[in-house]
């Protein structure tokens, strides 16, 4: 378990960082940030790569901005993200998702950045992203533009961002005032990927009726997912337990997981069913209606 | 003070948790080389091209060993306790692997980085074989074998009967029979396996620092395969971070690095990664039985038949193979319980996995089967659980006896079981579990008992036992304290401070003054398994007391000479001989010591002033019943939403004797259970069709955090004070029992859903298959 040999390369800035890597662009570069997920995959050299540029030491990656929503620099790391008030006020949808990646250890020193390039299915900030549509920032050496998280995730560990494009911040919209939320997650142990995580979001009108819900999952297919089918299903309903197991079963129904170790697709589903009941309910708690 | 029973924190922590410990890979030699492996990606096949020229020509690569170099450097590798039948086996296979992890060849380079570069570059190509990963494949005698030296993959078939069997089935109410499968695992220590090999070309000895439960097994089977002379070859082992067995066996890679070394007249370098460790060191409890138990409506238990399949892997384990445990499984699995007849049909088969390695109550089978079996009887007849167990169980009476043979005399089962259900208030529980069946909320309570012959009675170990008991050295020193030389090689049951503790209170001096040490065969005596097998209660705290009452006897006689009384009238308190009742006389330890080694010609006549003792202990001065046991209890909670289980409840009532140090029995009980709830909730080694390994990680082999583990509340049984050895071991017990009591209870809150548990994985998405709420699947 001992990576093969690379060249690291240690960016003071990002337009050093964008450089370097459309100057190695041939040559099998990587970006290194937080390395919690790339680290072990070299290690185990189930990857391998020419070149890392290590973006760890570019200051103006590392800050929180809050004014249209939120606007981390892709290097700020998990914890930071936990431990801000600000991101609590804002948000509390994503300071509760992001307690859920790993363990602190882990939070320690992945990055914002890095879980959204890495793209992982089952990760929690991506879903985040889907669920609230935020969007990242990606600078290359002809400049810099804006992906939408409907745009972005690509496929299993896929995004559309080039090769020689860095992830330079991640923007995730405020919650409105009013908004319950909820994030759901089950995993065998505390601490690993969810096997499937539901994050809701809901509002009512002043008759208690639904007035606006989003619905998204990590774990249950190629790429974080909305769904329209809950989403669809709820606006304009009056809440209540029967809704929540309702919205669930359908929703869970035409979702397609895979098998793997932890479970059976079908178990998936069902876990998936459950869940969305689950977070609709506490969503709706938090909305200040009563269910 | 006496030192005996108290809660004496443990002397090799400060050490640890500091940071000062000395592990195997710790070490730094000069002129230190690195080994890695070139490990087969299939689980069968025949090499057809090897080429190694491209790795021995990268720049900083020592060597490159494949098979035909070990067929050259040693001899094939024979177990002085082989069981069944045997394969002939080099290090390095010489034209078949067999498991995916097979070793093909080794390379030795200046780093371990440049060592795997290394590996990469080796060219092999493999012509696959049908592999053999099921037990019907294995038994199937149109299968080849996959040893051409062996005739069949049936390694070892056994049958144990006792009582008349046949009788007992035919007074039955009603006869029940299960099929019962347990699943493979790992014992992943934290420290994984290593070691550095080191030979001096000048005097031509072998030194080999070690991760191992065993020094001395480790260097009589070098001495063996390698051809080494004993006089210069030495293992020496320091701090161990964990084996639960594992490290008790010895490995090809063993004789790989020493031979390296040997060759190179280099040290030497391997230190297990993660994942050779999950796919290659071994694996342990792949298992099953199909159980027939007779039965009468009133719920006696008169007969029980066994028949059990044992997975034992590709390879035999070194010292001790799989089939060394269905003797012990077989003994065992009737338990504590009264029943009139009994048979148990036992095989082993070769599979193209890793070996089969013992894991902390390697035989704790027959317990899962049992005590499962029983709660399904119960189920059957409509009877409470606890009311069988009471029904069948032994009181522990004189004339008692295990229907295998040896006496029970003395065992607290019954005992057990009444306070463990009381602590978790049995009768409490199941009207709160109805209360929560209302609610749609599914409860269940889950009881299990166990016995283990740690040491065992008298008669099963006549002379000491195959062992021939344990020896220790004690010697005073020239300042007064005490160096205890013991056989065991622990590796975190805390023996520095145990056996301190006993030392101390035999000799008569405080527990800071004595130095426990272990690991070095050139000064430990001789005991082929070292730590393991529950041994060292009983065992190593024997020995220490029988060679330390031989020195106090020593240090009395002097001093009585000197003193000229009777050394009847002598004590000996803190380290100081004075005669009872007179003050005045004191001699400290440290004068007498320090003139007896200076001027040893001073020594009253007959007596000996060389202050050191080595005896050996065969059990003669054991007291009480010889069998460790207990029973648990514990409630879990099933979500249906999830299939996830929680624990919120475990008791455990044990039965060890005498207790040495209250914190370090506890210690080992909480481990145990911890790893018993990994075994059901969390752990699986799992090898699809084509025996592709496929848990290369933690991420895929999931071990219990402190945050799946419940708090653990633990009564003690504990024999009366006395002047014997009255310790007995404690190791194993709560991995042993905490399979049976989990499935057993999440069984019990499925039991409105006619669940039937009879695998004992039993992950979320198996729970709620169990509950019919998901269909079978992965």
């Amino acid at each position: 378990m001992k990576p093969a040999a690379f060249e690291h390369h240690a960016a003071g800035s990002v337009e050093e960082a964008v450089s370097l890597l459309a100057e190695l662009a041939d040559e099998d570069v990587k970006v290194l940030a937080g390395g919690q997920s790339l680290v072990p995959l070299l290690a185990l050299r189930l990857a391998s790569v020419g070149h890392l540029v290590d973006v760890n030491g570019v200051a103006e990656l590392t800050s929180i901005s809050n004014g249209d929503g939120l606007r981390f620099g892709a290097v700020v790391r998990h914890r930071q993200v936990e431990r801000s008030p600000e991101v609590a006020a804002a948000n509390p949808l994503l300071a509760a998702a992001v307690r859920r990646i790993g363990h602190t250890a882990i939070r320690n020193r992945g990055t914002i950045g890095g879980t959204v390039a890495h793209a992982d299915p089952a990760a929690e900030i991506p879903a985040v992203l889907a669920l609230l549509d935020g969007s990242v920032e990606v600078r290359g050496v002809d400049g810099t533009r804006s992906i939408a998280a409907a745009e972005l995730f690509d496929g299993y560990f896929t995004t559309t961002l080039e090769p020689e494009e860095l992830l330079t911040s991640v923007h995730v919209p405020a919650l409105p005032a009013g908004t319950g939320w909820s994030v759901q997650q089950f995993s065998r142990r505390s601490g690993d990927y969810g096997i499937v995580t539901v994050l809701a979001t809901l509002a009512r009108d002043g008759d208690g009726r639904i007035s606006a819900a989003r619905v998204a999952y990590a774990g249950v297919d190629a790429v974080p997912l909305r769904s329209s089918v809950a989403e669809t299903a709820l606006v304009g309903q009056t809440a209540s337990p029967e809704l929540w197991t309702a919205v669930g079963h359908d929703a869970a129904a035409v979702l397609e997981p895979s098998s793997d170790l932890n479970g059976s697709a079908e178990y998936r589903r069902h876990l998936a069913a459950t869940l969305t009941a689950r977070a609709l309910q506490q969503a709706s708690e938090r909305a200040g209606g009563r269910a | 003070m006496r030192m005996v029973g108290a809660k004496v924190r443990r002397v090799e922590d400060r050490r640890i948790l500091t940071g000062n410990g000395h592990y195997v890979d710790d070490l730094q030699l000069p002129r230190m080389v690195h080994a890695a492996f070139l490990r087969s990606p299939i689980a069968h096949g025949r090499i057809t091209h090897l080429d190694v020229a491209d790795a021995l020509a990268l720049p900083g690569v020592h060597a490159v060993y494949t098979g035909a170099d070990m067929q050259e450097l040693c001899k094939p590798i024979r177990s002085p306790l082989a069981q069944g039948a045997v394969p002939e086996v080099f290090p390095l296979v010489t034209d078949t692997v067999r498991f995916v992890g097979d070793l093909v060849a080794m390379v030795v380079a200046d780093s371990r980085y440049l060592a795997e570069d290394a590996v990469g570059m080796i060219d092999v190509e493999y012509d696959q074989l049908p592999v053999v990963i099921d037990y019907e494949t294995a038994l199937d005698p149109s299968v080849p074998p996959l040893f051409a030296d062996l005739e069949s993959n049936v390694i070892h078939t056994a049958t144990k009967e006792a009582g008349d069997v046949d009788a007992a089935f035919a007074e039955a109410d009603r006869v029940i029979e299960v099929e019962f499968s347990q699943h493979r695992i790992a014992n992943v220590p934290i420290e994984t396996r290593g070691l550095v090999a080191d030979y001096d070309r000048g005097s031509g000895e072998l030194t080999v620092h070690a991760a191992t439960q065993s020094p001395q097994g480790l260097r009589l089977q070098l001495a063996q395969t390698l051809d080494q002379p004993m006089d210069r070859l030495r293992v020496l082992t320091q701090d161990v971070g964990g084996a639960f067995g594992l490290k008790g066996n010895i490995f090809r890679e063993d004789f790989c690095v020493p031979i390296a070394s040997r060759q190179l007249g280099r040290p030497v370098k391997w230190i297990e990664d993660r994942n050779e460790h999950l796919m290659a060191s071994g694996h342990a409890r792949e298992e099953r039985i199909t159980a027939q138990v007779a039965v009468t409506e009133a719920g006696d238990i008169l007969g029980l038949k066994a028949a059990l399949d044992m997975d034992a892997g590709a390879y035999p384990g070194l010292p001790f193979s799989a089939v060394a445990f269905t003797g012990v499984i077989s003994l065992l699995m009737p338990g504590p319980y009264k029943i009139k007849g009994y048979r148990c049909d036992s095989r082993v088969v070769a599979t193209n996995k890793a070996t089969y390695v013992a894991y902390r109550g390697p035989w704790a089978m027959e317990t899962w089967t049992r005590e499962r079996l029983i709660d399904m009887v119960a189920t059957e007849l409509g009877l409470d659980p606890a009311e069988v167990r009471r029904r069948n169980l032994f009181e522990g009476a004189p004339e008692d006896r295990l229907i295998t043979g040896p006496t029970l005399a003395g065992i607290t089962t019954r005992e057990c079981l009444d306070k463990a259900l009381e602590r978790i208030d049995y009768a409490g529980f199941r009207k709160e579990q109805e209360a929560a069946r209302a609610e749609g909320r599914y409860l269940g309570i889950g009881m299990a008992a166990f016995i283990e012959n740690a040491p065992g009675p008298k008669e099963m170990r006549p002379g000491g036992g195959f062992t021939g008991g344990e020896t220790a050295k004690v010697r005073l020193e020239m300042d007064g304290r005490l160096t205890v030389i013991t056989a065991q090689s622990p590796h975190g049951q805390g023996h520095e401070t145990t056996l301190a503790q006993l030392a101390a209170d035999e000799m008569g001096v405080p527990f800071d003054s004595v130095r426990v040490v272990h690991g070095d065969t050139r000064l430990t005596p001789f005991n082929i398994i070292g730590t393991g097998g529950s041994r060292a209660a009983t065992w190593g705290s024997g020995a220490t007391m029988v060679a330390t009452r031989k020195l106090r006897e020593k240090v009395l006689a002097i001093a009585a000479g000197q003193l000229e009384i009777d050394p009847a009238d002598l004590q000996i308190v803190d380290g100081v001989v004075s005669p009872k009742g007179v003050p005045g006389k004191d001699i400290p330890l440290a004068r007498l010591a320090g003139q007896m080694t200076l001027m040893p010609q001073t020594a009253p006549p007959g007596t000996d002033p060389n202050l050191m003792a080595e005896e050996r202990f065969t059990g003669e001065e054991t007291t009480g019943s010889g069998w460790s046991g207990g029973v648990h209890a514990c409630i879990v909670e099933v979500d249906l939403g999830t299939g996830g289980v929680r624990i919120n409840r475990w008791v455990v009532v044990e039965d060890c004797g005498r207790i040495i140090n209250p914190a370090i029995v506890d210690g080992q009980i909480r481990g145990g259970v911890a790893q018993g709830i990994g075994q059901v909730l969390y752990e699986r080694i799992p090898y699809d069709a084509e025996g592709t390994f496929m848990a290369g990680t933690f991420m895929d082999y999931l071990l219990p955090t402190s945050a799946e583990i419940p708090a653990i509340e633990i009564v003690h049984i504990e024999a009366p004070d006395d002047d014997g050895v009255g310790f007995r071991g404690v190791g194993e017990g709560g991995m042993i029992v905490a399979p049976a009591t989990l499935t057993n209870a999440i069984s019990d809150a499925l039991a409105p859903f006619g669940a039937k548990v009879t695998e004992q994985y039993l992950p979320p998405s198996e729970v709620l298959r169990l509950a019919g709420v998901v269909p079978a699947g992965a």
